[in-house]
């Protein structure tokens, strides 16, 4: 408890949080996956969400963007609350999600991709009469560009490696111009060399956006982290420096036996 | 030549030959081809709903059989005996009743609207747009997909022909609608054998073809393709998914309507076997044979496999094996050919486009190795 509340102190920082949830909870079969969780995130902020297996980390974000309903509490887009809008209103509302698999459209070209995600005109009778440009748009080139995928814009999604989905899924979501990333491990089942790419990638993000990340391992967790928050069993658990955290007894207590965090 | 080329022209291709065949053909051929056609139109909306959007519904004859319906309720009191009450009615009806449209049998007032031919038309596409938007709302609002989205406009579809068939009186029942006037539209008489009524047929089907790319070559279809590839995806992109598929179920569904009340047009009936499961499914092997992904391609394979139906239907042995044939062409389509003669189509394109570049490309390959 004290781990928590001095890990509160250190999540203040000085602008207003733009995401905010206020003791989020959700129960499956009155199993609590998530339990009372208070998160605040700055605006500008990388966070890290780390934690063991089956403590609630996807589980969270799937409440941040409405896959999942709370049982209770509320969660706050800047002075706007989301909760149980439904999805597509809470990603209009500026949360882009970002999935562990990465699940684009396989049969459509990258620039294809990339336009259904850039265009924010997304009512139906908007888009009746509306044509596409036959070409990428600059944001499209850019954020393209950004992602490493410019010379692959016109292959189709299913001929990309597994890394290419996961920064196609990416690039998606930055064309959306969310107020808020939400990336779950976003450098899984990646080689060296693109887990490498992808932390310059998050850490070159963290400037402009606003991004929430769930990660297992530990060394990329560094290389890319401010602030931590552990979560467990469904609760968070600390929040901190990666310095704080790794010297936490609650957080060695937890993990005691586990190799995760020490010695990763 | 690119796929795009080769595509429009395959378009105005066909449109030229639609336009001219009933220049070679006799009357009754020209009034074959014109239900062929009006076929066509169908596998035209499954072609929106399945192949763009993913939504297979096997009730799309529900739609069609109310768009005959609403034309043969208009035609029919168009038939001077059937004033002020069709004579379906009058055999139907209690002895006592009121020989008058608002109360000769149970419902038959719903009947009194259509006395203008005017209002039978437009009811031919919106009643199948209110009836789809009604069923979609539901499914879809509840995000009911695949598998389930068939099912359920199948039973929709037999709910339909049940009511009809059920209610003698009102429809007349398992026999239809027959015995119609000919349509008439400011004193120009559209002749079900003759070249008219073929090309109200063929100009409706140009129009819905030329409408339905446009759209679907647009922001749209590209919407709908992305739905039909990942929905949950496109849902967290911001697109409300639900309103998409209940659109396009609308749209394809008064599609079925208008191609109904053209079928009133060339056959001069509509019975409730219009909504019988047999006709949706044949419905979905025509696009599915032709291409579900590409409209022409469903207007090809409704012709094709009409055609040699009806061909089969003429031989003593083909005739009572056909519905055989037909499933096994769908498993083998569904099998080896997914993208229907649109697919086969576009691949040969491809690969005679390719095999020009793979050509130069091993010639810049020499030249680099020479250096």
């Amino acid at each position: 408890m004290n781990a928590v509340h001095r890990a509160s102190q250190v999540a203040t920082v000085s602008a207003a949080p733009i995401l905010r949830t206020q003791k989020l909870t959700v129960r499956f079969d009155e199993f609590p996956a998530v339990r009372e969780v208070d998160l605040s995130i700055a605006d500008g902020e990388l966070r890290v969400i780390i934690g063991a297996n089956g403590a609630g980390k996807s589980t969270l974000l799937d409440l941040l963007c409405g896959k999942t309903l709370p049982s209770e509490g509320e969660i706050w887009l800047r002075d706007r609350n989301i909760t149980g809008i439904g999805e597509a209103a809470i990603a209009r509302s500026g949360v882009g999600r970002k999935f562990q698999t990465p699940t684009v459209f396989k049969d459509m070209t990258v620039l294809e991709n990339l336009q259904v995600a850039s265009n924010r005109r997304v009512r139906v009778f908007q888009n009746l009469f509306d044509r596409v440009k036959p070409g990428p748009s600059d944001k499209e080139i850019a954020v393209a560009e950004r992602t490493g995928l410019l010379g692959s814009m016109k292959r189709r999604a299913s001929e990309l490696s597994h890394g290419q989905l996961q920064w196609l899924e990416l690039a998606m979501v930055l064309s959306q111009d969310p107020k808020i990333i939400l990336l779950d491990e976003p450098a899984a089942g990646m080689t060296a060399a693109e887990t490498d790419k992808t932390a310059e990638l998050l850490l070159d993000l963290a400037g402009g956006h606003t991004v929430l990340v769930i990660e297992h391992d530990m060394a990329f967790v560094r290389r890319i982290c401010r602030t931590i928050t552990v979560m467990h069993q469904g609760a968070v658990l600390a929040e901190g420096t990666a310095e704080e955290i790794e010297h936490n007894p609650a957080v060695i207590e937890a993990y005691l036996g586990s190799a995760t965090l020490s010695h990763a | 030549m690119t796929y795009r080329t080769a595509s429009i022209i395959a378009y105005v291709v066909f449109f030229a030959v639609v336009l001219a065949l009933p220049l070679v053909l006799n009357s009754f051929w020209t009034n074959r081809v014109a239900i062929y056609l009006v076929y066509s139109i169908c596998a035209i909306g499954i072609s929106m709903s399945w192949g763009y959007a993913g939504i297979l519904s096997l009730g799309q004859g529900l739609f069609f059989g109310m768009g005959a319906y609403m034309l043969a309720m208009s035609l029919t009191l168009a038939v001077p005996e059937n004033n002020p009450v069709p004579q379906l009615m009058l055999l139907n009806m209690e002895p006592n009743a009121v020989r008058d449209l608002c109360c000769v049998t149970t419902g038959s007032f719903l009947w009194i609207p259509f006395r203008s031919i005017a209002v039978g038309m437009i009811a031919g596409i919106v009643v199948p747009c209110i009836l789809a938007a009604g069923i979609g709302y539901v499914m879809f609002k509840r995000r009911t997909t695949g598998v389930y989205v068939s099912i359920i406009t199948l039973a929709f579809a037999l709910i339909g022909q049940m009511l009809i068939v059920n209610n003698q009186p009102l429809t007349g029942g398992f026999n239809g609608l027959a015995d119609l006037a000919l349509l008439e539209i400011a004193g120009f008489e559209f002749d079900p054998y003759g070249p008219s009524a073929y090309y109200a047929v063929a100009f409706t089907l140009i129009a819905v073809i030329l409408l339905a790319r446009y759209m679907l070559t647009g922001r749209i279809g590209q919407v709908l393709k992305a739905i039909r590839e990942d929905e949950a995806r496109a849902r967290y992109l911001g697109y409300d998914v639900e309103n998409y598929k209940l659109f396009i179920f609308c749209v394809s569904a008064g599609v079925a309507g208008l191609a109904g009340m053209l079928f009133t047009l060339t056959s001069e009936f509509a019975t409730p076997s219009l909504m019988a499961t047999s006709l949706s499914i044949s419905m979905v092997i025509w696009a599915a044979t032709g291409g579900r992904a590409s409209l022409l391609g469903a207007c090809i394979g409704a012709l094709i496999v009409n055609f040699v139906g009806s061909l089969a239907s003429e031989s003593a042995t083909f005739q009572p094996v056909w519905p055989i044939i037909l499933g096994l062409l769908f498993v083998f389509v569904v099998l080896f050919m997914p993208n229907g003669i649109a697919g086969i189509f576009k691949a040969f394109i491809e690969r005679s486009g390719n095999a020009g570049k793979a050509e130069g490309f091993a010639e810049t390959k020499l030249s680099a190795r020479e250096v």
